[in-house]
């Protein structure tokens, strides 16, 4: 009975995210918390894998204090447990202290047979943390899989490269990454809602995972994060006739010099 | 010894990163030394600008395994530049965790300000432009294509050759090359691209008869691709995909997410067809038409024959 830890993030809507036209800088008050999209997948192909088979799924997350609202969404997605560590840290924390703390964490709540987590975070999409976290652990890490299977404390997957695809195997403990394209995350309905209230969950506090302060330091410091602007002519054509759209869209590609 | 270091499987990557590391060369006067899989792309190293090469003698040849490995290798390091494909980004993290470095992942721009590596990189799926700064020392992925590879140096390096362990707990039973229609849709300089607003795989034609008008190819969003599976994934466009800078970019019952037009936003004239006249893609476009694609398409596709 495969024991799975996916590991997710709590991330601002980027969807929500404002720049503003003053000084490009981005206004994120509007912008609601979300489950980190391709960590859905993650958690959700842990649980498909468990429904199937047996087996548990807990789930860790490393955040700031705001990471709490996203405990009842993750439980209604068919975890068994959350994990969670609040902490202000969490605001400047680069793909080194997550991990850090991350592993910090699996060491005190593991050991796991298959720690899963996305393709990479939605916001950042830096694409660290299974790696950095494998490594930490010296564990094992397959990234980028769209078809996982666990056997009998065999883990095979088919990772989906640009390039080729690509399977491969590992006995025991592993990291693995997941593709969106892994599978559908199921929307959760009234029942899966209401059962996540009944479902432990764990605050982790930092201090306890003996991560010192200077582990806490991130090593890539953010400078600033401007709107990205594209200046575009905005021209929309909306005759009631489309051919009259058309004409004026060709003349206007004409005129462009295009054609 | 300290030193810029550079590594990447794809030998014309390889040799792009030279670029940005004999730049970092000349701020840092540290020397180049260049990871290398095979001889030829180790002599091709060492003749344009690379100190050293070291000719990384793998039994496996699995790239993400080489991770330890190659953190021996750049233990004194002041920065590391990794190819940044999709192997190449998880060695690279796997480095930077066991030198408990900083990695800039897909850096747009790389410079040394104060001692330290200055980046800048893509944040919330192309909305923000983040520019950070790491501390030595630094790793960096540098995207394909970012820069061009330079000239032959006055002086070629030299070439050693090293043995490295492979990571021996995972087996690679099988590998496919992904099937390439042999379309690459970043050359094209027209692209017609294809959304959720179509309702059937069968309506594709509508497109590529519009595409074949132009001169250009069709290309999609990652939900065509990757969902639907309507089109290879080599053709769709996006964070994750592929990133084009055409004359024209016809883009077609798409919304205009973020996630899809930052591998677009680059083209010289964005045209948008959607019968949304709310999406977000007119405002990321310089001409559109609110209408059915539907009733466009094949209004559009006459019109330019004529």
């Amino acid at each position: 009975m495969p024991k799975f830890l996916v590991l997710y993030k709590w991330t601002l809507d980027e969807q929500d995210i404002k720049i503003k036209s003053d000084d490009l800088s981005l206004d994120a008050s509007r912008a609601k918390g979300k489950i980190s999209d391709f960590d859905r997948n993650a958690i959700e192909e842990a649980a498909r894998i468990v429904e199937a088979k047996g087996g548990s799924v807990d789930v860790l997350t490393y955040g700031s204090a705001a990471v709490k609202q996203s405990l009842k969404d993750v439980l209604s997605r068919g975890a068994d447990k959350a994990y969670w560590i609040a902490d202000a840290s969490a605001e400047t924390a680069d793909a080194v202290v997550t991990a850090k703390v991350l592993a910090a964490a699996i060491r005190k709540i593991g050991p796991y047979d298959v720690i899963l987590t996305g393709e990479g975070s939605s916001d950042q999409f830096n694409q660290q943390t299974a790696p950095r976290v494998a490594a930490l652990l010296g564990l094992p890490c397959l990234s980028l899989v769209h078809k996982l299977d666990v056997e009998a404390g065999t883990v095979s997957v088919t990772r989906k490269l640009a390039v080729c695809t690509e399977q491969a195997t590992v006995s025991g403990p592993v990291v693995v990454s997941v593709l969106s394209d892994i599978n559908k995350p199921r929307i959760p309905g009234l029942k899966q809602v209401l059962g996540a209230a009944k479902k432990p969950n764990e605050e982790i506090a930092l201090g306890s995972l003996g991560v010192s302060p200077a582990d806490l330091q991130p090593k890539a410091v953010r400078r600033s994060a401007k709107g990205f602007v594209m200046t575009r002519k905005n021209v929309v054509f909306k005759d009631a006739n489309p051919a009259d759209s058309v004409a004026k869209l060709v003349s206007s590609l004409v005129s462009e010099g295009l054609f | 010894m300290t030193g810029i270091f550079l590594f990447s499987e794809d030998p014309v990557l390889a040799k792009q990163l030279l670029t940005p590391a004999l730049a970092l060369k000349g701020a840092l006067d540290q020397p180049i030394t260049a990871l290398a899989l095979d001889g030829a792309t180790a002599a091709d190293l060492a003749a344009l600008g690379a100190d050293t090469v070291l000719l990384l003698q793998s039994a496996s040849g699995w790239v993400e395994g080489l991770g330890d490995a190659v953190t021996d290798l750049v233990r004194a390091a002041t920065v590391v530049l990794v190819g940044g494909t999709q192997r190449g980004k998880h060695l690279a993290a796997h480095v930077a965790a066991k030198l408990d470095a900083g990695l800039t992942t897909d850096a747009k721009s790389l410079a040394i300000e104060d001692g330290k590596l200055v980046t800048s990189r893509i944040l919330y799926a192309g909305l923000a432009v983040g520019v950070e700064e790491l501390a030595f020392p630094a790793v960096a992925t540098i995207p394909p294509r970012s820069y061009p590879t330079p000239e032959a140096a006055q002086t070629p390096g030299s070439v050693e050759t090293v043995a490295v362990t492979d990571d021996i707990r995972v087996t690679v039973t099988g590998t496919t090359p992904t099937e390439s229609s042999g379309v690459d849709i970043s050359l094209a300089n027209k692209l017609v691209s294809v959304g959720r607003g179509f309702r059937s795989k069968d309506d594709l034609p509508l497109a590529e008869g519009l595409a074949a008008k132009l001169k250009g190819e069709v290309s999609c969003t990652r939900g065509i691709a990757e969902d639907e599976h309507w089109l290879p994934i080599e053709r769709y466009i996006g964070i994750s995909g592929q990133t084009v800078k055409p004359d024209l970019y016809l883009a077609v019952g798409l919304s205009g997410q973020v996630q899809h037009m930052v591998g677009a936003r680059e083209s010289k004239i964005i045209v948008a067809i959607n019968s949304d006249e709310r999406a977000p893609i007119f405002e990321a476009a310089d001409y559109g038409i609110v209408g059915d694609l539907y009733a466009v398409l094949p209004l559009l596709t006459a019109a330019i024959t004529s």
